[in-house]
């Protein structure tokens, strides 16, 4: 027996393998885009920008940085609220603050606005009662922040809310029976559970505001606040300079790879993992008090600016867009889209997550974690362009090949989010279980569909939920594909507000963001339900 | 769940590719911005107009998702391109792009145009064009600003959405306009501006959409889209403010690749565009005004339209040489 002495893990070699060779194979991928940029770049000419580097590196780390720490303790208050608290309709709120993520942000930002802006629904309801106006909170760094933390709080907050639901029963009803308080609670059962999302999260959230590029610009209020992004998506469209677009692309690679190597190096392992029942515990008055105002004070924010979406878009034009084949034709790619890129992420994320929890070696651990972010540090547009030309260069129709990039690259896309979700439960099992796994002898399968599946059924279904959503749309790579049969509902979307059709494209996010909760509220519950059936 | 991925994956082929096999006619691959070639756009209807002119050739619109990716696209594909005509590039990309030296001489008289300037571009043909201006509602503002003077006298609460001269093409006529109007001044417009400017958005349609939700006071976009709330609401509230320094035009245009192998189509296919059954498509559907007279054939909404008694201009020359400057120029004023 070779095993190593110091460790209770199964031996899983081709976890390990299959988990590598697919980061291998990310890993190349983002090489071949880039080069094939600066090969085509030799034939092209361009100016060279000329960006100040290091003060935009300043302006947006500041931004990711505040950003990062807001969501992570709203989204952490929000979770504990959320999982003590028992109310009806409670899980379309949870599958509304979910839903914030997915949608398009350009849509959250515009719901935001019509409730915090200077026309929006609390300016005027302030200045009709009090004949005051509450300024303009909505714009500048504060605005960013706000549009963020939507997005991004509400996101960890569904992610905290799963682990903190999956504390095994045992443990709280030990902790009832010795009358923790509200705080001795949180300290001695929740924040274990808790900790191992924390540096997943942090990397996600940074990397998104630290990528943020439409928000950015919407409501930062001037080219003040600023990202890399916005200066390589320059480079490339404006002044054609693809070896500067590929420097700044490395810049920003390079800068997202520290945070995330921090992450993965940081991450701990999750100590505790049960089938997710409804938790029985009963805190303090206190205590429920100080959640039902964090409720209602996230719903205030998160939920009132989803709702005018939902508003706007079902009052007005409804029926216009029902009413269209070509609407019914982006629901269909979309729907295919979403199902093809959801499925492959759960490939994917499995089989990095699997890898990871294989190995105790912390080198290991950390190359099979990277990769999932792969698409968060590459610069949409630089992406978009290597995809392109590799495809062109591979020979093949672009308009054949668009529908396949799409799907590869909405699963990266939904990679990360997917690691958040399946990453910490599986190495709980395989920390917590690893033991019996070994001293039984179970095959790497039998692991798989009697142990992870069944405890990890929950998860599987919000991860798909989250890559379905994600995948609902993102066109951003396809930009020079050349896509004129070839639609999906959010491209529909922006299609109409750049032909002026405002009440068409309001009606289309409404129906994506109702899509979205309903997806969001049912596919978690049904892959449970299969989950547990199979056994 | 692999076979399903994979029955998922044929199902879409299937679904997207189907267009591009069917043809046999005569095939002309037209590259444009993806608005253009949107069911409300005016793709549709000049496809079914032209293929049914032609005598049996198929029109296949290709949409980038903004009319300087058609270029680039372009670039990028050499002489290998499929594209036998771009449509949608504009007067401020057009220097650069004749630069590239991939296309043809249009070589149509083009004498009837109706232009605010005469046109002697020997490779692209103008199909469209409006003038640069700010939109504000009348039901808010009773005295819009007649010049950037008035508008930079207004009260810091007056504010304006513009676009970002890197990523949007009204942004960057925004930056020749100043410098048409101005010179060396645009500097000091700049900064008088800065007070005003609530933000610089990405997308026309984002700053747009801030004005009609009423956050900002007014919108850099042009003095023909009142038009569409006329005829799309009824709506008259819209209106263009009127700058006494004059305004600059953006005026659109198409060109023929030198690799084509359909000179001759694509050639009759700007012909077309520039007659008057293609001008009349255009109008209410990309919201501009025709570059040829229509007549009665003008919708009414078009008519009453103010139109700036004054057109700036800015040669391609100075634009190429130039336009980075006055965008770093302009993104240290504002800063």
């Amino acid at each position: 027996m070779a095993h190593p002495l110091n460790t209770s893990l199964p031996q899983r070699p081709l976890r390990v393998a299959a988990g590598t060779g697919l980061a291998i194979a990310i890993a190349a991928l983002i090489a071949l885009v880039l080069w094939a940029i600066l090969d085509a770049a030799t034939g092209a000419t361009g100016r060279p920008s000329r960006i100040d580097i290091p003060h935009l590196l300043r302006m947006t780390s500041i931004q990711a940085g505040l950003t990062t720490v807001i969501s992570l303790a709203v989204g952490m208050a929000l979770a504990w609220a959320l999982n003590r608290l028992r109310f009806p309709g409670r899980d379309l709120i949870v599958g509304l603050f979910a839903s914030a993520i997915v949608t398009p942000g350009m849509v959250v930002a515009f719901g935001m606005l019509s409730i915090w802006g200077r026309n929006g629904w609390i300016n005027q309801t302030s200045e009709a009662l009090f004949g005051v106006s509450i300024g303009n909170p909505a714009f500048g760094l504060s605005g960013i922040l706000f549009a963020h933390v939507i997005l991004d709080g509400a996101f960890a907050a569904r992610i905290m809310l799963a682990r903190l639901d999956a504390i095994p029963q045992p443990r709280l009803k030990t902790g009832q029976s010795l009358d923790l308080t509200a705080w001795q609670r949180f300290s001695i059962i929740d924040w274990p559970a808790l900790r191992g999302t924390v540096p997943g999260l942090a990397a996600i959230i940074f990397l998104l505001a630290f990528t943020s590029f439409p928000i950015v610009l919407l409501l930062g209020g001037g080219p003040a606040n600023q990202t890399l992004e916005v200066a390589i998506y320059a480079a490339v469209r404006q002044d054609f300079d693809l070896v500067g677009a590929v420097r700044l692309a490395l810049t920003q690679i390079a800068v997202c790879a520290l945070v995330i190597s921090a992450a993965s190096a940081l991450a701990p392992i999750p100590t505790s993992l049960g089938p997710s029942i409804a938790p029985k515990w009963s805190d303090r008055l206190g205590a429920s008090i100080v959640q039902w105002i964090v409720l209602v004070l996230c719903t205030i924010g998160f939920v009132l600016p989803l709702a005018s979406v939902l508003f706007d878009g079902l009052l007005n034009g409804l029926g216009r867009v029902l009413s269209q084949p070509a609407f019914w034709w982006a629901t269909l790619s979309s729907l295919l889209i979403g199902s093809a890129s959801a499925l492959l992420t759960l490939v994917f994320a499995l089989l990095l997550a699997m890898g990871r929890g294989a190995t105790a070696n912390g080198v290991a651990r950390t190359m099979l974690g990277i990769p999932a972010y792969a698409y968060l540090a590459v610069p949409a547009v630089v992406l978009s362009l290597g995809f392109f030309l590799l495809v062109r260069d591979a020979g093949v129709s672009t308009s054949i090949a668009a529908p396949f990039v799409v799907v590869v690259a909405n699963s990266l896309l939904a990679l990360p989010f997917a690691m958040a979700t399946l990453g910490p439960p599986l190495e709980a099992i395989a920390r917590t279980r690893g033991k019996l796994i070994r001293s039984l002898g179970i095959s790497g399968w039998r692991q798989f569909s009697l142990i992870e599946y069944p405890l990890l059924g929950k998860d599987i279904g919000v991860m798909l939920a989250l890559a379905f959503c994600f995948s609902l749309g993102d066109l951003g790579v396809i930009a020079l594909f050349g896509t004129q049969d070839f639609q999906t509902l959010p491209l529909m979307m922006f299609r109409a507000l750049g032909a002026y059709r405002t009440n068409d494209a309001a009606a289309i996010a409404a129906l994506l963001l109702i899509g979205t909760i309903v997806v969001f509220v049912g596919l978690p519950r049904l892959i449970e339900r299969i989950a547990h059936a199979v056994r | 769940m692999v076979k399903f991925t994979r029955m998922a994956l044929a199902v879409l082929t299937g679904l997207f590719a189907a267009p591009a096999f069917a043809e046999e006619a005569p095939t002309l691959t037209i590259y444009t911005y993806d608005g253009f070639a949107s069911e409300w756009g005016p793709g549709p209807g000049l496809k079914a107009g032209f293929e049914a002119t032609c005598g049996g050739c198929v029109v296949n619109w290709i949409a980038a998702d903004s009319s300087i990716g058609t270029l680039r696209r372009v670039q990028l594909e050499g002489d290998s391109t499929p594209a036998d005509i771009i449509v949608g590039l504009d007067t401020a990309t057009a220097g650069e792009a004749r630069d590239t030296g991939l296309f043809l001489d249009h070589g149509l008289a083009l004498t009837d145009l109706t232009l605010p300037e005469p046109w002697t571009d020997k490779q692209f043909v103008p199909f469209d064009y409006a003038h640069f201006a700010f939109m504000y509602d009348t039901d808010k503002i009773t005295t819009p600003p007649k010049s950037f003077e008035e508008l930079i006298a207004e009260p810091a609460s007056f504010k304006i959405a513009i676009q970002d001269p890197r990523s949007s093409t009204p942004g960057f006529g925004l930056v020749l306009w100043v410098k048409a109007a101005y010179g060396d001044r645009a500097p000091e417009i700049w900064k008088g501006l800065k007070p005003h400017i609530l933000t610089i958005t990405r997308d026309w349609s984002e700053s747009y959409n801030l004005f009609l939700q009423g956050e900002a006071d007014m919108a850099l976009s042009y003095t023909t889209s009142p038009t569409y709330h006329i005829v799309s609401d009824g709506d008259h509230t819209i209106k263009a403010a009127l700058f006494e320094e004059g305004h600059l035009a953006q005026t659109e245009v198409a060109g023929i690749l030198k690799s084509s192998k359909h000179p001759e189509l694509a050639k009759q296919f700007l012909a077309y565009l520039t007659s008057t059954a293609g001008q009349k498509i255009i109008p209410t559907t990309n919201w501009m005004l025709p570059v040829i007279d229509l007549g009665a054939d003008l919708d009414a909404s078009f008519e009453g339209l103010p139109q700036p008694t004054k057109t700036l201009t800015i040669t391609d020359a100075d634009i190429k040489a130039h336009g980075q400057d006055w965008i770093d120029e302009m993104l240290a004023a504002v800063q």
